[in-house]
């Protein structure tokens, strides 16, 4: 996936807590669990040796559990939390090396950022508060209205646009916190797990609507959940933490299928399998008895989407990639995998 | 930002600017009311808590009011430096008697307080007994023969001693030494309000138990309890004329009750000035208008009745 | 571990006591009254010599009779406007039915008109009282103090909001504002800014900016952080994140520390007055001086009045914005209309006030002071008449059982087994770092000369505490447990803590005399209600669940309460023990007015005897230092068994 010219690229980046941090880092302290650390120093490593280059236009997704690393590893990446040590790039430029003017200019213009808690303004109107970076931006209050209504009807906030915050449901409210980020118009949207204080339903509502916006705008994502099945769904490829560290990165299937330690198998080994795969992953030889004579599929097909086809057909499903046949699909293989086999 | 809270504050704030700038301009009562000033300023004089003090603060007053057309600030303050501080401040004109024995020499010294001379009241200071034991016993009010009778006079407080009960914080008290002077088995007992010492006297005279405690002339409670006089110890007499010499003090002695003046009324020599130098009156005038405050009269009430009864002396005051 | 504390704390009383009784009488420190040590009669001197330079020194010129010329112009500005006649006329510019219209107005403005009501009832009812005047030059005393308080307090909070370094450098002043007697420091601002309204003014702050400070900057810390976070991440700068975030949200609480600001003001109005603050405060200290004690009513009703007043208007401007949904456009255009005709009528209304004699001057046939007074008087006097029996048996309950064993133990025992017996405890309950700051300021109370008169404090405000403890516990357990019970009791507890000391003064000097007890009655009286409401609240914040799973076990109520609550609630009791000894304290020094000795009597007698001055100064020091190291070590306690 790594394109010549990344949109962003982090390299090596740390950050530890406590005092004297630089200490820990290339010591062999930085080798210590994190309890055994924080009794020896009292410092906590928080992001530990991270790299990685988000290319334009993907939506990268960081995952792991609490505590993991990962809300403080985005916050560094913007610079909300300074990070100890490493480079960070932005389009080619130096994010770490740049004075506090401009990184405010690139706050306003450049990326923004979705949070958890949605972090709307309680006592601004829905309008006023997507307005908010035009206003500081020194935008006029004709035009940033203007503007502000252009992104509520992006976002499908029409009629909402005098409510307050408090007013509205968290699905709304989160809405209003996408439309907040977007209002400038930015190359990158930073979401820090913002779906994990909604309910289920409302969740996937809101997930269809990530992926619809990033089909319709294009924008570069950095998305953070703890939540597998979301990184499977809107990510194009996960990075999953453990303690600090990134553990593996790679596509969904790459994880499903190739998981780099036993940590992430643990992990993706709960996910629907049918969800993720594609036909490639479970093409067999035709077995004799096999009818070879089925419906053909093409190889990327996912099997969660093949699945009625396979079921419904009476004879296993051919499955094809480019022309080459790989092998066949039976309806038995299918409920073997969905009922949790391989 | 178009919240209530803003629209609403502007009106109110609009509201009060209206009526500040009404009440700056268009005629006033203050306009129509300007009459008595003539040629005597405005002071203020220092109110003492105790009744008598009252007696003469309001007399002088409303004599200065009346007859002068003066205009009158009376501010109560404790007694002493208090007093004194806020004369050199300016906040205070007058206070008509003062107890404290050149106290304010301090200030006297810098200019800040002149002595007005003394107010015609003589103030006597002693320890007495609740009345109905000079009955009981006769020869009590003999200091020597106090010691026989401590044990009479012990309470939760005073620690197997006779209990003294001393004057209020601010007045002249030698209590300690008066007790180590004259080697007697009591315990000072501080206290502390003038009200705690009439309620003392007040409740061992109607409840016939034993009391010792701090009592003066000119003083209200005498009119109360009129025969508290007789009831002084006598102790044996001692030389004031060194307040120095601390220790050997065995009484109190009869004090001369002193104006005193801030540097400003003392420089204006006016009409106040001069009713203040004259002022003088007697325990028994002063005496008679406390014990009017005491039976229930306000002050002015108390103060007019004994102007009005005294037209003379007032007039000798004023100058007419 | 607690078994061996407990045991700990036994032995080294025993020892203390029998140390005690083997050298008592020696070594107490104890000097005359009228005697002064090296220490005091130089700071007596250094006192006078200040007095003498207020004229003279550039300190004085150019700093401090500026600041109290400033201050004083600021409170005659205010009460010209409302209180008293201004050069050269007769009444206040604003009179009475001006004021009243005013109060209206605003409090309908920021609330609701039942509210607006309710306070030109209380308005009213203090005119009635025969107190008018004393009420405006109050109400002017406190909205200068209050001002001021706010116009230093609120930015400073902000900066102690937004810096953590700023916060611990003002921590350790804003505690020692809490445990400060405020009759302590009176002496030594007058000292510099001589007796009037700029002290009291000053001395008010002094008490009510900690306030102001300590709501502010928790306000802003307790935001949630996460829109200040996203006001961040769009690149606000601090300036913007301040202006258009952090203050809007936290305005609400902003305007509660106003209404607390307010209430510590006036929770001052009365103890000012002893360094000439004009206003109600006067005829309640009269009345201590002449022992009304229907005068102390009627202007402690006024004093209390005017709390409500001023409680019920601020708080009632905080809970105005619960949510952050203004009105709908009917209602703003409703109360819009509503206001101006209320806004034309309170003008007219100053405008009378201006023009008509019986609008300006409030008329003293309208009375019923006379009334109160003889009711009170009357109820006192059939008090003492029928009670007194009970009253002085009970003073002479406590006194002989508690207060003489103890004293003799504190103040008649050596002072260095008195002291090692406060670092033995300070070590036991706090630790180590207790230890030490305990031995260092009771050193200081040693080195200061007053050792024997801090004793007798002390005694007074240990028997106080545990009085004030054991009812208030009882009420607080009860309150706590009880919705009905605390219904009752929270218009008495509201009251008794707006209520000034001074005013329960009078009835106890009439009911004890002039004793110890009296004193250390009117710190329980006054401290109770402060105790019930905290422990009422550990009590309640008790989980329901512990409660349930205790009840489902089959506990009985006593033992819910021994086993469950109590132990629960253990860090609140410290605590309240803690306030609870403050409040004693606080008052037990004013005690020295009727008669409790100690260092209150060396500080009331230094503001009067100009030969006592620096011993009154000194005592007003040893009084704090006695008060620290309550707090610390209860603190350290309280810190220790969470």
């Amino acid at each position: 996936m790594s394109s010549a010219s990344p949109m962003i690229s982090v390299q090596n980046v740390w950050k530890v807590f406590g005092n004297n941090p630089e200490k820990v880092i290339g010591s062999a302290d930085a080798n210590l669990s994190r309890t055994e650390l924080r009794a020896k120093t009292g410092n906590t490593i928080a992001v530990r040796d991270v790299s990685f280059d988000v290319a334009p236009g993907e939506v990268f997704v960081v995952m792991g559990l609490s505590g993991s690393g990962k809300s403080t590893l985005v916050r560094c990446m913007t610079r909300l939390i300074e990070p100890t040590q490493g480079q960070l790039q932005f389009e080619g430029e130096d994010i770490l090396k740049v004075d506090e003017k401009r990184l405010r200019e690139l706050r306003k213009t450049r990326f923004s950022m979705v949070f958890q808690h949605f972090g709307l303004l309680p006592h601004r109107k829905v309008i006023d508060n997507i307005a908010y970076s035009l206003e500081i931006n020194g935008v006029k209050k004709d035009d940033r209205h203007a503007r502000a209504n252009e992104v509520i009807e992006l976002v499908g906030l029409q009629g909402y646009a005098h409510a307050y915050p408090e007013q509205l449901s968290g699905g709304m409210q989160q809405r209003v916190g996408l439309a907040r980020a977007l209002a400038v118009d930015p190359q990158v949207l930073f979401l820090d797990e913002p779906f994990s204080a909604l309910d289920p339903l409302i969740r996937r509502d809101m997930q269809q609507e990530i992926i619809r916006l990033h089909y319709e705008l294009g924008k570069t994502m950095v998305f953070i959940t703890h939540d597998l099945s979301e990184a499977v769904k809107v990510g194009d490829r996960i990075a999953i933490m453990r303690d600090g560290a990134i553990v593996q990165i790679g596509t969904p299937q790459e994880l499903v299928a190739n998981p780099a330690d036993e940590y992430v198998a643990n992990f993706v080994r709960d996910i629907a399998k049918s969800h993720v795969l594609t036909l490639k992953h479970i093409a067999r030889k035709a077995e004799p008895g096999d009818a070879t004579d089925g419906p053909e599929l093409p190889s990327n097909t996912i099997i969660r989407d093949a699945a009625q086809v396979i079921l419904q057909s009476h004879k296993p499903v051919r499955v094809n990639d480019n022309g080459t046949a790989l092998g066949i699909v039976s309806s038995e293989d299918v409920l073997r995998l969905i009922s949790g086999g391989v | 930002m178009k919240s209530l809270f803003g629209r609403r504050s502007a009106i109110v704030t609009a509201a009060i600017a209206t009526a500040l700038v009404l009440s700056g301009c268009g005629s006033s009562v203050n306009d129509s009311a300007s009459e008595a000033s003539g040629d005597c300023g405005s002071y203020a004089i220092a109110m003492h808590a105790w009744g008598g003090y009252t007696a003469s603060a309001q007399v002088i007053a409303d004599v200065a009011r009346q007859e002068l057309g003066c205009t009158i600030t009376q501010t109560t303050l404790e007694e002493g430096p208090v007093t004194y501080d806020a004369m050199e401040a300016g906040t205070i004109d007058l206070i008509i008697e003062d107890w404290g024995g050149g106290r304010w020499k301090d200030w006297s010294d810098r200019g800040a307080v002149v002595e007005a001379g003394e107010n015609g009241n003589i103030g006597i200071i002693g320890m007495y007994v609740a009345p109905w034991m000079v009955e009981k016993y006769p020869d009590i009010t003999d200091s020597k023969n106090l010691n026989k009778y401590a044990a009479l006079f012990k309470t939760a407080d005073s620690g197997g001693k006779g209990a003294w009960f001393e004057g209020p914080t601010g007045y002249t008290t030698i209590g300690e030494k008066m007790v180590s002077a004259n080697k007697l088995n009591f315990k000072v007992i501080f206290s502390g309000s003038e009200a705690a010492l009439v309620d003392g006297f007040i409740k061992a005279e109607k409840n016939k138990t034993p009391f010792i405690g701090y009592a003066w002339q000119p003083w209200t409670l005498h009119s109360k309890l009129p025969t508290l006089e007789a009831a002084r110890v006598k102790f044996p007499a001692n030389d004031w004329s060194d307040p120095a010499a601390a220790s050997g003090l065995t009484d109190y002695p009869s004090t001369p009750l002193i104006k005193l003046m801030s540097k400003k009324l003392n420089d204006a020599n006016d009409p106040f000035t001069s009713l203040v130098k004259n002022f003088k009156w007697t325990n028994a005038d002063q005496n008679g208008v406390a014990a009017d405050l005491e039976n229930g009269m306000t002050a002015e009430e108390a103060a007019k009745k004994w102007i009005d009864a005294n037209a003379a002396t007032v007039a000798s005051w004023v100058g007419k | 571990m607690k078994v061996r504390k407990s045991y700990l704390l036994l032995a080294s009383v025993t020892v203390w006591i029998l140390l005690g009784r083997l050298l008592n009488g020696t070594h107490t420190l104890q000097i005359a009254t009228y005697e002064n040590t090296p220490f005091t009669s130089f700071v007596g001197e250094k006192a006078l010599d200040l007095r003498g330079n207020r004229t003279e020194s550039p300190a004085f010129i150019y700093f401090f009779n500026p600041i109290r010329g400033a201050i004083d112009g600021f409170v005659q500005m205010i009460r010209n406007l409302i209180a008293v006649p201004g050069q050269n006329s007769v009444i206040p510019v604003i009179g009475w039915l001006g004021v009243v219209a005013i109060v209206a107005f605003v409090v309908y403005a920021t609330s609701q008109w039942r509210t607006a009501l309710l306070s030109v009832s209380l308005l009213l009812a203090c005119g009635a009282l025969g107190m008018w005047q004393f009420t405006m030059d109050s109400i002017a005393m406190t909205l200068a103090a209050v001002l001021l308080s706010l116009a230093i307090g609120i930015p400073l909070g902000i900066w102690a909001g937004l810096s953590d370094r700023v916060l611990k450098i003002f921590t350790p002043f804003l505690d020692l504002a809490q445990i400060l007697p405020t009759l302590v420091y009176m002496a030594p601002i007058a000292l510099v800014f001589m007796i009037g309204a700029a002290s009291a003014t000053i001395a008010t702050m002094i008490y009510s900016i900690p306030i102001a400070i300590r709501i502010t900057s928790h306000a802003i810390r307790s935001l949630n952080q996460a829109p200040v976070e996203a006001a961040e991440s769009m690149g606000s700068t601090n300036m913007q994140k301040l202006s258009k975030v952090q203050i809007p949200m936290a305005k609400q609480m902003i305007v509660l520390g106003i209404n607390q600001t307010v209430m510590a003001a006036v929770s001052f109005v009365v103890i000012a007055a002893l360094i000439g603050a004009p206003g109600l405060g006067k005829p309640v200290i009269d009345a201590l001086i002449i022992r009304n004690v229907g005068q102390g009513f009627v202007a402690g009703f006024a004093v209390v009045f005017l709390a409500i007043l001023l409680d019920r208007s601020t708080s009632a401007a905080a809970k105005r914005q619960v949510s952050f949904i203004p009105p709908t456009q009917k209602q703003i255009k409703t109360k819009r209309l509503t206001l101006i005709v209320a806004g034309i009528l309170a003008v007219v209304s100053v405008f009378v006030s201006r023009t008509m004699l019986w609008a300006a001057v409030w008329p003293k046939e309208v009375t019923i002071a006379p009334q109160v007074a003889k009711v009170t008087n009357d109820i006192t006097a059939w008090i003492l008449e029928n009670l007194t029996i009970f009253t002085v048996g009970f003073k002479d309950l406590i006194s002989y059982g508690f207060l003489n064993p103890l004293e003799t133990q504190l103040a008649a025992s050596p002072w260095y087994v008195t002291v090692g017996m406060i670092v033995a405890l300070a070590l036991i309950i706090g630790g180590t770092r207790t230890a030490i700051m305990s031995f260092v300021l009771s050193m200081a109370i040693v080195l200061s000369g007053l050792w024997y008169e801090a004793m007798l404090t002390l005694t007074q405000t240990i028997v106080g505490c545990l009085l004030t403890m054991i009812v208030g516990l009882a009420l607080g357990i009860w309150t706590g447990r009880s919705d009905r019970v605390e219904k009752v009791l929270r218009p008495f507890l509201d009251a008794g803590q707006t209520l000034p000391a001074f005013v329960y003064l009078v009835p106890m000097l009439g009911l004890f005399g002039p004793t110890r007890f009296t004193a250390i009655a009117t710190g329980i009286v006054y401290s109770i209600p402060v105790v019930v409401k905290i422990v009422s609240e550990g009590i309640r914040a008790v989980p329901q669940t512990l409660i349930e799973a205790a009840t489902a076990a089959g506990s009985t109520t006593r033992q819910i309460i021994t086993k469950v609550q109590l132990p629960a609630a253990k860090k609140t009791i410290l605590l309240a023990t803690n306030q609870g000894l403050i409040y004693v304290l606080a008052v037990v020094v004013i005690g020295g007015f009727v008669g409790a000795g100690g260092l209150g009597y060396l500080v009331i007698a230094g503001n009067s005897k100009p030969e006592l001055q620096g011993k009154g100064l000194i005592a007003g020091v040893a009084i704090l230092l006695l008060g620290v190291i309550f707090d610390r070590i209860m603190q350290a306690g309280a810190r220790r068994s969470s």
